[in-house]
């Protein structure tokens, strides 16, 4: 029954679906830097900083994130004259050694989609963490200050680690989020595991057992990405049962 | 510089209200699609959202494991997925248009996505007042009707908006089915022409620039103006 699935499609296939997992730990990872960011700089003291991070925030959460890929991976190298474009993007040391690193052949297109994952992502989350910063209650920052807490300590040891944790609802949604939206790297020459799969699809013309397969692959990751960020966010809350009291 | 304006203007028309040859399309086809889709989706989200309330246990099993499911799997490969299922004439002897197939996909989505709101929004229902409906006689379904989705919807407002948007915004896949869409219109009039690769650059800061705007004034309606709340109906009421 299975006969049309050869080794070599096979290890096509799992090569394809370690490359949407690496993607989404990288872009994951970053994109939740960079959302902690965009959260606190729009809660910042600093007039000029706040619509600087609203700015950010506004336009690359609003814009598809299709579109950001296409325009990072195929729009952006063309700014230049083809022979600096070449050299630019697709053929120096720097591309070279990103390329041996990551064992793809246009390491540059993936880099660009994950940029453009990040800054998607990362606008998102800032919605979802600054949330969480403001409900911090001012008690628990008055307590750290009158404990003797500088200002800093205190953002840094109790403000910002309880709006993550109250945050963190919203911060697991929307990396499963991510998660699936990594399958739209597939538009820009990215190897992920969807492309692998449409390969396997043009090769054998399997396509409903292979696009059932890639349904229940995603279906997958996502169940155990969202099982691993809840085990996460479980240990962030031990031995503190009386935050879970505080009323958010 | 001028060569880009001139190429752009050109091609706005397109972009806008697609190509003479298959109006409507563009950006009108992808609000015509969302919406559509949102529609639909509100009310196949509001049912499930009930289900997932359901006294039954099986009910609520099934309701969730649907839209498990659905949010489990990217849009991309529902899309791909379901047109294999409903376009192709080999499944069920359905042959939708790519159209058609994606409208049903988007809907199933955006259902899914809405349901998970409306299922936050009527758990903040007080029983009380379901009580008191069905005390006065209504049935399940007029007490549903009436008065846990109505004020499910008032305290939801923003989020469902927010979900509304976010079903804009990725109806942009749609493109893998080629359903003549803003996104699509965009990569037709760009073409496999070497010649136009200049105008990369400028075509997808506009195409982004007309989602962006449809997506954040739409936004603005998410955020909760003073007197919209739901409004407080206590025992004595």
């Amino acid at each position: 029954m299975l006969d049309w699935l050869t080794a070599d499609i096979a290890g096509e296939m799992a090569r394809g679906v370690a490359v949407t997992i690496v993607l989404t730990i990288v872009t994951s990872i970053s994109s939740f830097l960079v959302g902690l960011t965009a959260a606190i700089a729009r809660r910042s003291r600093r007039n000029w900083l706040r619509p600087i991070a609203t700015a950010f925030v506004e336009i690359f959460r609003n814009v598809p994130a299709l579109i950001l890929i296409i325009f990072f991976a195929f729009a952006v190298p063309n700014l230049f004259p083809a022979g600096l474009r070449g050299t630019l993007f697709f053929d120096n040391p720097l591309v070279d050694l990103l390329g041996a690193i990551t064992t793809l052949t246009l390491p540059y297109y993936a880099l660009a989609a994950a940029v453009a994952l990040t800054l998607n992502t990362g606008a998102h989350l800032a919605e979802v963490i600054r949330p969480g910063l403001d409900a911090v209650p001012a008690a628990r920052i008055d307590a750290a200050r009158s404990l003797g807490a500088s200002a800093r300590t205190a953002y840094f040891t109790v403000t910002i680690p309880d709006g993550l944790r109250i945050g963190f609802p919203g911060i697991i949604n929307r990396l499963v989020h991510n998660l699936k939206n990594t399958a739209l790297v597939s538009f820009v020459a990215v190897p992920d595991a969807y492309q692998e799969i449409q390969a396997a699809i043009t090769e054998t013309f399997r396509a409903t057992e292979l696009l059932v397969f890639a349904a229940v692959l995603y279906l997958a990751l996502a169940t155990v990405l969202e099982f691993g960020l809840r085990r996460i966010e479980r240990a962030l809350w031990r031995g503190r049962p009386i935050d879970r009291m505080v009323d958010v | 510089m001028s060569d880009q304006i001139e190429f752009l203007w050109e091609q706005l028309p397109n972009l806008l209200w697609g190509f003479p040859d298959r109006r409507p399309g563009g950006l009108l086809l992808s609000l015509l699609l969302s919406s559509g889709a949102i529609a639909v989706g509100f009310i196949f989200g509001s049912a499930l959202a009930l289900a997932r309330h359901a006294r039954r246990r099986a009910v609520r099993f099934v309701a969730d494991r649907v839209v498990w499911a659905i949010r489990g799997v990217p849009l991309l490969v529902l899309l791909v997925l379901l047109f294999q299922f409903l376009g192709t004439g080999a499944w069920f002897g359905i042959e939708l248009s790519a159209f058609w197939s994606a409208a049903v996909t988007l809907s199933l989505y955006a259902g899914a996505y809405l349901s998970d709101v409306m299922t936050a929004g009527i758990g903040a229902v007080p029983r009380q007042l379901v009580d008191d409906a069905r005390l006065l006689g209504a049935g399940p379904i007029t007490a549903a009707r009436t008065v846990t989705l109505p004020y499910a919807l008032r305290t939801m407002r923003p989020a469902l908006v927010t979900q509304a948007v976010t079903v804009f915004k990725d109806s942009s896949v749609v493109v893998v089915l080629g359903v003549s869409d803003l996104t699509t219109n965009a990569r037709i009039a760009l073409g496999g022409d070497v010649g136009n690769t200049p105008y990369w650059v400028a075509t997808y800061l506009l195409v982004g620039f007309l989602y962006w705007i449809v997506a954040f004034a739409v936004g603005r309606l998410a955020e909760n103006r003073h007197g919209r709340g739901p409004q407080v109906v206590g025992a004595h009421a």
